[in-house]
């Protein structure tokens, strides 16, 4: 495969080739992150390409350090949290909270059978404000302090939505490993 | 509850790793138009830097060629070639020149050049004049002797005084007679040519590496061909500038590629870039879903579909060839300066300059039954290669306008081909130019 310095070197001169080639190797590993961030597949796509936008202008910029990967897709969760902030950012609704506390769920380590697209469909199902939340903090590995300054809410509220997000989630796993138990036993 | 949260995190996490999901074609069709609108203007400076350069190069060239006609009509040079102004000639010619008054030339009405340090003095009787001298010492003089010496107006210019041509030429229409200007040489400064030549290219020797002398030794390039039409315009009797516009078809193929047709139906990805062959040139890229590619005798082919996922031959694809054919054409604008070595019923010309390559096709394809079979394009290519050209022209006079020309050309071309592939390859081609031009 073509060494991603080449790439990038094509990119900035302009070659349309090897913007498409950029594209086409990670577009699917952003397209993935998108959906997570995002309610409908319109949202997703509207962040890959105003993602991939900022990609190519902001190319000149990459020094090189670090993974560019990790780089790109940096900048694919810093558009969906824009979008979700322009979204949200009417009204405070995580201080106005209507949604009642969930009982929490049986936790089991039996998760046969889950396969990524399962999950996918599950962390989607969250209110958008949790799963902005669970995926901050489970899946980027940013801290209460910094979510709640990405997001405009206290850390309270950050660490409130994250139990939230992950009862509903817990119980949501539960039920499609039943589920996918059930279809195969009977 | 922080331990279940922590297995739900990581179920969540490792679950979604390395997950892909294609996006729609559409997102691509978005994406571009609005990255090459915020590019086009770097591409418009450049293409007006381009222009900038040539035209630039054009007026200096015209304003040398200028520079050297004026330097080749200027009296001075041809008075002192030609017309050195002695006690003979001067004598002869105001005898011829005589004046209506019937007033005799005296011999002391000569023009000479006695010294160096005084290079153009004369002398009119008992006068001495300078001729560094200004127009004061002139007019006074005519004045006083337009009875004794009738200076030519091309003497009067030649000596750096200013006149009024009228003065002189009262009554004296007969001067007119007298051709002082030395006959001009009419030189055709602009010449069409249509030229055509046969053309092989030839890469320089990879690095030693595995991939590269797979590469390298499966690989060989094909008969190529240029062809167009150019002019020249001859600045001097030595030197001339030539453009115009080629077309260069150039061909490599790609040994130990078996191809197959009939994939389409086993692409679940549907993807239109399957494959990707490792050549010299770049990699090439299937556009084709119905092409299967494979390198039993080496690792260029790169595909998921490998050995161990997809076999050709259980799938009952049917087989098409063992080779690849990369086709590019290149328009080129040369900018190529000649300078005559020697000049006979042969002339024979030195060649040098640089050309201008812009790319207009790119294409792989294969060969089933004497049909080609679309593969794909190779990707990276430069699609603005600068090249340098050297070369002996020969030229032969068929007539005063016809000539026939023979040029062995030798092109190095400045810019790879190709930056894409890592593989930074300057290829060099020679070719044998001939063709007929004409002269205006």
């Amino acid at each position: 495969m073509p060494e991603i310095r080449n790439i990038i070197k094509g990119c900035l001169a302009g070659s349309r080739r090897d913007q498409e080639l950029l594209y086409r190797r990670h577009s699917a590993k952003l397209y993935a992150v998108c959906l997570q961030y995002s309610g409908n597949d319109d949202e997703a796509r509207d962040i890959l390409q105003e993602g991939f936008i900022k990609i190519f202008e902001n190319l000149i910029h990459y020094k090189y350090e670090g993974s560019f990967e990790g780089w790109m897709h940096r900048i694919v969760v810093n558009t969906a949290l824009e979008k979700y902030r322009n979204k949200h950012n009417l009204y405070r609704v995580d201080d106005i909270d209507l949604i009642p506390e969930p009982d929490a769920a049986p936790e089991t380590d039996d998760y046969a059978g889950l396969e990524a697209v399962d999950l996918l469909d599950i962390i989607r199902e969250l209110p958008p404000k949790y799963r902005m939340v669970f995926n901050l903090f489970a899946i980027e590995g940013y801290s209460h302090k910094e979510i709640s300054q990405m997001i405009n809410i206290s850390e309270g509220t950050s660490k409130s939505n994250l139990s939230r997000a992950r009862i509903i989630l817990q119980k949501k796993v539960n039920l499609y490993t039943g589920l996918k138990k059930t279809v195969v036993s009977g | 509850m922080a331990k279940e949260g922590a297995n739900i995190d990581l179920l969540f996490r490792n679950g979604l790793k390395d997950y892909e999901v294609l996006p729609p074609v559409e997102v691509w069709n978005n994406i571009l138009p609005v990255i090459r609108k915020k590019q086009r203007p770097v591409l418009l400076l450049r293409s007006a830097a381009l222009v900038a350069v040539f035209l630039s190069i054009s007026f200096l060239a015209y304003r040398w060629s200028r520079e050297i006609t004026n330097s080749a009509q200027n009296p001075m040079i041809a008075v002192r070639d030609q017309f050195i102004p002695t006690r003979e000639n001067t004598t002869n010619i105001l005898e011829i020149n005589k004046q209506p008054s019937n007033r005799q030339v005296t011999e002391t009405s000569i023009i000479e050049n006695p010294t160096d340090e005084k290079p153009w003095a004369e002398f009119i009787g008992e006068e001495y004049i300078e001729s560094s001298d200004s127009e004061i010492m002139t007019e006074a003089r005519a004045m006083s002797n337009t009875g004794n010496l009738i200076f030519p107006p091309s003497i009067q210019v030649i000596r750096g005084f200013s006149y009024n041509n009228e003065i002189y030429n009262t009554g004296n229409e007969n001067l007119n007679k007298f051709d002082f200007e030395v006959p001009k040489e009419k030189m055709n400064r602009w010449s069409i040519s249509a030229m055509a030549s046969p053309t092989v290219y030839l890469q320089p020797e990879l690095s030693s590496s595995d991939i590269s002398s797979q590469i390298s030794s499966g690989e060989q390039t094909r008969l190529s061909y240029t062809g167009g039409v150019g002019f020249s315009y001859k600045i001097s009797k030595k030197i001339s500038i030539q453009s115009g516009l080629y077309y260069a078809s150039i061909g490599n193929e790609v040994d130990g590629i078996s191809s197959f047709a009939g994939f389409h139906q086993y692409d679940y990805t549907k993807g239109d870039h399957n494959f990707e062959v490792l050549t010299s040139n770049g990699r090439i890229f299937t556009d084709n879903a119905d092409i299967f590619l494979r390198d039993y005798s080496g690792d260029r082919v790169q595909t998921m579909y490998t050995n161990d996922v997809f076999d050709p031959a259980k799938a009952n694809l049917s087989y098409i060839n063992n080779s690849l054919f990369q086709n590019f054409s290149y328009l080129e604008m040369p900018v190529i300066f000649r300078y005559k070595l020697i000049d006979k019923s042969i002339d024979f010309n030195l060649i040098g300059g640089l050309s201008y390559n812009l790319l207009v096709n790119n294409s792989v394809h294969t060969v089933i039954d004497g049909n080609r079979y679309n593969v794909g394009k190779t990707e990276g290519l430069n699609p603005l290669m600068v090249s340098s050209s050297f070369g002996m022209g020969m030229e032969y006079n068929l007539t005063d306008k016809f000539s026939l020309n023979l040029e062995p050309t030798f092109k190095y071309y400045i810019n790879p081909f190709n930056e894409f592939s890592g593989m930074k390859s300057h290829p060099y081609s020679f070719g044998v130019f001939s063709g007929l031009s004409y002269k205006f």
